[in-house]
């Protein structure tokens, strides 16, 4: 095969590779989008929820194998998706004791939002999940695997019969159940009634009031679903990639990037952030050695945040 | 129908509002008015529950509205359109009146108001998949409206429409707002511009520095010059 | 500033807590201790880093790991690979962390809040991805044991402790010297109310650099002496999230804005931490992260500001309320009669077309006037007419989409804020926001600050400035003890300090009781009997009929008539703005 050949297959590969990991990423970058983008709340923690979603789904599925009849092949998916409500019910719990303390109501109308208590109490709870996690389920990596995740679908490239496209099944199918559930998510939130008052207790928590909508239960919710989201795709996440209780810290600088990227307040726009940073993230191992793969994240995400605050997607109204 | 007494407001060493009373009665049209600062929001703000009073009751037919929570007082049928409108900007049009129709009352009658709305703003319904904030200063001012009457509302409370307003387009709103009442709608206006706001209600008051200082009848007010001293300051 | 005796108080405890310090240090023997006498002194010198930047600024660093790792693997590589020996390697460090605070400092200041945090983050982990990469992924400093005290190698454990308390001590007097510094009170400024600092002078993004560099430099030390202390460097240890948070917790908890915070934080905190992961470190791994992450949970919601801020309101809360003596307001110097208007006043600023809109908003529409040296000039306009726009155009918050402004010859469209200051204008904001835990003179000296060089002589000009409000009685008392009123002269007495030519007031009457409006009409009929040119914003006439010469009428950004009090009011359009169109229409016709 030509060199160049050789390259289509090398860039294909990793372009492919950028959009089934990019599909996970904009799962929970939607997460956090309505928790930051929405919101404008924010979780230093947010990665550490995306941890607690892998080992719900491990010890749901493995450690305590309650999901034997539905097979090792499906099993861990239907984990993945278990561990959205239960988080749900975790987040909004969290919110109501301890996050509404310096969100919301309480803080509205104050110079910073109450975003400096928002920064130092969410990087508490980070640390106290963190290391609970490490006291609790131990350092030794953990994986949710099935049997799909060794084997791969080989797709023939056309212009050369000796170039193919592996794709690892068990990260098809994640990306394919992460799209479904982002559609599940945007569906809630731009067409249900739920989803309408969700949106509009954080564009207006005055007007919303008004209108007789309880905006603190509003918050409550939207929080709730924003851990459970992104628990659903640590999930899948397990269900390709080893974890351990400290992983969430890979996952955080990622998400806020892939918000920021898809423009706050719109959370199709973080699901598309997400995306493009999956692609960069694949991308770049194409000119970038592996372990910095990551800090080219972070040079993008610098980038974006100078350059151009308001995302790809968002409005030029955002002031940085 | 609504009824303050000897309302007080006060904070931080700040008196907004002392000893107010008022009187809605069902089907009237109440203006208030009073130059900057005269405590007329507070007003509002004390009535919907943003703001709690140091004294005073609230009496929303027969019931104390004080020991209601503020998100529960649309549902008893009291709507506000706030100063500056404060309209979703990132829902559209019709999300916006689907919101105002949150309360029982407003989602039963969804279909009937939702044709009121359009015929009384025809642009709403031009616009209605249009994102809110898009919207010029005077459709943003129907929009709110058009979201008070989606709750199917007893009292529609009004706080300074023609706000940031060009005058042609402050004329078209207060038209529209006498055709409301004309309907039937008991209506309470706070305004600064006293001319309209005059004209077309029942009854005045007239607020300056957290006091009622004159009340009467429509035609008492307008003959009543104190009103440009109480303005002007002079 | 602060009295010379906190300052011999402050001297008195730091050499304190040094002696104590190396007293302890004579007599611990087990090992283990004496390691936690060199970390808790390192992770204070950090926290202090830390606070220097973020403590007294508000913007909140989570990054200061990328310092203390520079630091760090700036002293190790030079003794690797170049054998150049800590002593110089830690001054070495220090000047790499001062470079990083400028290269991180300069794009990264250009971001407010949130942005400025995460953004923060991000370099330290960057770094760690690229020195992991560069392959230093545990890099031990080599034994020398030729000339060990050369390379700052010693047997007897107690000179490490020696070093690391000599840092400290260096570190506490330079906060010290600082805190007691314009340099912390335009920190302080800048965090309290960042556009009315600007507007009072302080040139804040250069006071932001300065304090990343310190803080850099600092960070860098002590990250270069644990390098020396630990003789083992991994990525993880100097770059790692934990670094980055025990910066913030340390200081945090302790308390944020004050030197003792840091050293506080860490004498309780290090050794908790260290003493539980010492032993209870088998069974329960991340016992450190745990008590961590409960002590900042525990901060933030109970102790916002920190330990040493809770205690100490406590104890002054009773002496503040009871004890502070009601000094009558010492009436307003020179209150003289005011001098009959000179027939002719030659203009000092002069607008020409100023415009501004926003979006499709005309938010000042082609305003032109001007105002004469020595007048009383009042602004008025129903709500929304456009007036603090105008304000923000003068004082160089705001962009004009058109127009000139000069003031005595200085052309001032495009100018920052904090010069247009300098060259002679002041400014009062509507919403007062003071330092409640400082006294009103520490409050006022920052305005000061733009006018002279000299700290003594903006004491002078402050204490001056309270003198002509009246309030120099109360220059001692804590700013959160001020009535409202108080609170308003207080804020005029700041931009007095600059010795202003010209004084922009931005309703100074809201809120007042009408006696009060009085004295503070007093006031400035004072200012203005003494030169000051003074143009105030208000909605009505009503107060400022007996203070102002000369009126504007501004609605829709658009002027409507200028002239007396007694013109404006029969004036058909202002009646107009105020009551509506129709008013005249409906009183002709009854």
């Amino acid at each position: 095969m030509t060199p160049f050949g050789t390259f289509a297959e090398i860039f294909i590969q990793a372009l492919v590779a950028g959009i089934l990991i990019g599909a996970i990423y904009g799962l929970m970058c939607a997460g956090l989008g309505i928790i930051f983008g929405v919101m404008r709340v924010i979780n230093f923690a947010q990665g550490e929820f995306l941890m607690l979603g892998m080992y719900f789904t491990f010890y749901l599925v493995i450690g305590y194998d309650l999901l034997w009849f539905l097979g090792p092949a499906v099993g861990p998916y239907v984990g993945a998706l278990i561990a959205g409500p239960v988080l749900f019910v975790f987040g909004y719990f969290l919110h109501r004791f301890v996050i509404s303390r310096v969100t919301g109501t309480s803080v509205a109308g104050t110079e910073s939002e109450g975003h400096y208590p928002q920064l130092i109490l969410t990087l508490g709870i980070a640390l106290v999940l963190q290391n609970g996690g490490l006291i609790l389920f131990g350092s030794t990596p953990e994986s949710v695997r099935t049997p799909l995740s060794s084997r791969a679908w080989e797709l023939p490239l056309l212009y050369n019969a000796n170039a193919a496209l592996f794709l690892n099944k068990a990260r098809v199918v994640a990306a394919l159940v992460s799209i479904v559930v982002a559609g599940a998510l945007y569906l809630l939130i731009n067409r249900s009634r739920l989803g309408k008052t969700l949106r509009a207790a954080a564009d207006n928590a005055a007007a919303a009031t008004y209108m007789g909508i309880d905006v603190d239960r509003a918050y409550r919710i939207a929080f709730g679903i924003g851990i459970g989201i992104t628990a659903i795709a640590g999930g899948l996440v397990a269900t390709y990639n080893p974890f351990q209780p400290y992983i969430g810290l890979d996952f955080v600088i990622i998400m806020y990037a892939g918000v920021v990227l898809g423009g706050m307040g719109s959370i199709l726009g973080a699901f598309w952030g997400g995306m493009t940073i999956g692609l960069v993230q694949q991308l770049s191992t194409l000119v970038l050695p592996t372990q910095l793969q990551n800090a080219a994240i972070f040079v993008v995400f610098l980038l974006i945040v100078m350059v151009r605050p308001q995302g790809l997607f968002g409005r030029a109204t955002e002031r940085i | 129908m609504l009824t303050v007494e000897r309302l007080t407001v006060a904070y931080g060493g700040l008196t907004a509002l002392a000893e107010v009373s008022l009187a809605v009665r069902a089907g009237q049209f109440v203006s208030i008015v009073g130059p900057n600062g005269a405590g007329k929001t507070t007003l509002f703000k004390a009535i919907s529950g943003t703001v709690r009073p140091s004294a005073g009751r609230i009496l929303f037919e027969d019931a104390d509205l004080l020991s209601v929570a503020p998100a529960q007082r649309a549902h008893f049928g009291i709507a506000h359109v706030p100063e500056g409108r404060q309209v979703f900007a990132s829902m559209t049009v019709l999300e916006n009146l689907e919101m105002g129709a949150y309360p029982q009352a407003g989602r039963q009658e969804w279909a009937r108001n939702l044709e009121r709305i359009f015929a009384l703003f025809p642009i709403l319904a031009e616009r209605r998949g249009q994102a809110a904030g898009t919207l010029s200063g005077g459709e943003q001012q129907m929009l709110a409206i058009g979201r008070g009457i989606a709750s199917s509302p007893r009292l529609l409370m009004l706080d300074e429409p023609s706000m940031g307003l060009a005058p042609v387009v402050a004329d078209v709103i207060f038209e529209r707002v006498e055709e409301l009442h004309r309907d039937g709608l008991t209506i309470l206006l706070v305004e600064q511009r006293v001319a309209e706001a005059v004209q077309s209600c029942d009854f005045g008051y007239v607020l300056e520095t957290g006091r009622v200082v004159l009340e009467g009848t429509h035609d008492a007010l307008l003959a009543d010059d104190r009103i440009r001293s109480v303005y002007l300051g002079m | 500033m602060r009295s010379r005796r906190n300052l011999y108080i402050s001297l008195i405890m730091i050499s304190a807590i040094a002696a104590v310090w190396i007293g302890l240090s004579l007599v611990v023997t087990n090992s283990y201790y004496q390691l936690m006498l060199t970390l808790v002194p390192i992770w204070a010198v950090l926290g202090l880093s830390w606070n220097l930047l973020s403590g007294y600024t508000g913007l909140v660093s989570f990054g200061h790991a990328a310092f203390f790792g520079l630091g760090a693997y700036t002293v190790t590589i030079a003794l690797v690979q170049y054998d150049i020996t800590p002593w110089l390697g830690i001054p070495l460090g220090m000047v790499v962390g001062t470079v990083a605070g400028v290269v991180i400092g300069y794009p990264t200041f250009r971001l407010r809040g949130h942005y400025f945090a995460l953004s923060m983050l991000a370099y330290p982990m960057a770094l760690l991805y690229v020195f992991v990469w560069l392959g230093y992924q545990e890099v031990a400093l080599p034994m020398k044991r030729a000339a060990p005290g050369y390379y700052m190698q010693f047997s007897d454990y107690r000179v490490y402790i020696a070093l690391a308390v000599a840092l400290l001590v260096v570190s506490l007097l330079i906060s010290l010297a600082i805190e007691r510094s314009r340099f912390g009170l335009s920190l302080l400024a800048i965090k309290q109310n960042e556009p009315a600092a600007e507007a009072a002078g302080i040139d804040t993004l250069a006071w932001k650099m300065r304090a990343i560099m310190l803080s850099g430099a600092l960070a860098a030390a002590a990250g270069g002496l644990y390098a020396v202390v630990q003789l083992v460097v991994t990525p993880d240890s100097v770059f790692g999230m934990l670094t980055s948070a025990q910066a913030l917790i340390v200081a945090l908890f302790g308390g944020v804005g004050t030197l003792w915070g840091p050293l506080i934080g860490s004498a309780i905190l290090i050794p908790l931490s260290e003493t539980l992961q010492a032993n209870l470190g088998d069974k329960i791994p991340g016992i450190q992260g745990v008590v961590y992450g409960i002590a900042i949970i525990l901060v933030i919601l109970l102790a916002p500001d920190g330990i040493f801020w809770r205690v100490r309101d406590f104890l002054r809360r009773p002496r503040a309320a009871g004890l502070g003596p009601v000094n009558p307001i010492a009436p307003p110097l020179a209150a003289s009669a005011p001098e009959p208007a000179p027939p002719q006043r030659q203009a000092i600023l002069t607008v020409s077309n100023l415009s501004k809109s926003f979006g499709g908003l005309r938010a000042v529409a082609d305003a032109s006037f001007t105002v004469g040296d020595g007048e009383i000039l009042g602004i008025i306009g129903p709500n929304g007419a456009g007036k603090t726009t105008l304000f923000n155009l003068l004082n160089g918050f705001l962009p004009p989409d058109g127009g000139n402004v000069s003031f005595t010859g200085h052309e001032l469209i495009g100018l920052k804020p904090n010069r247009i200051c300098r060259l002679g204008i002041g400014r009062t904001f509507q919403v007062v926001r003071a330092f409640a835990r400082l006294s009103v003179l520490d409050n006022v000296v920052v305005g000061a600050y733009a006018r002279t060089a000299r700290d003594a002589e903006a004491v002078a000009a402050a204490t001056a400035a309270l003198a002509q409000v009246g309030l120099v009685g109360r220059a001692g008392a804590l700013a959160g003890s001020l009535t409202n009123k108080e609170l308003r002269l207080m804020e005029l007495a700041r931009a007095l300090a600059g010795q202003p030519r010209l004084l922009l007031m931005d309703e100074p009457l809201a809120g007042l009781a009408s006696h009060e409006i009085e004295d503070m009409l007093e006031v400035i009929r004072a200012l203005a009997a003494q030169g000051t040119t003074v143009v105030i914003i208000e909605h009505t006439m009503r107060a400022m009929v007996r203070l102002a010469e000369r009126f504007i009428v501004l609605d829709h950004g658009a002027i409507l008539a200028t002239g007396h009090p007694g013109d404006i009011v029969k004036n058909e359009s202002v009646i107009e703005a105020y009551l509506g169109k129709k008013w005249a229409a409906i009183r002709a016709h009854g």
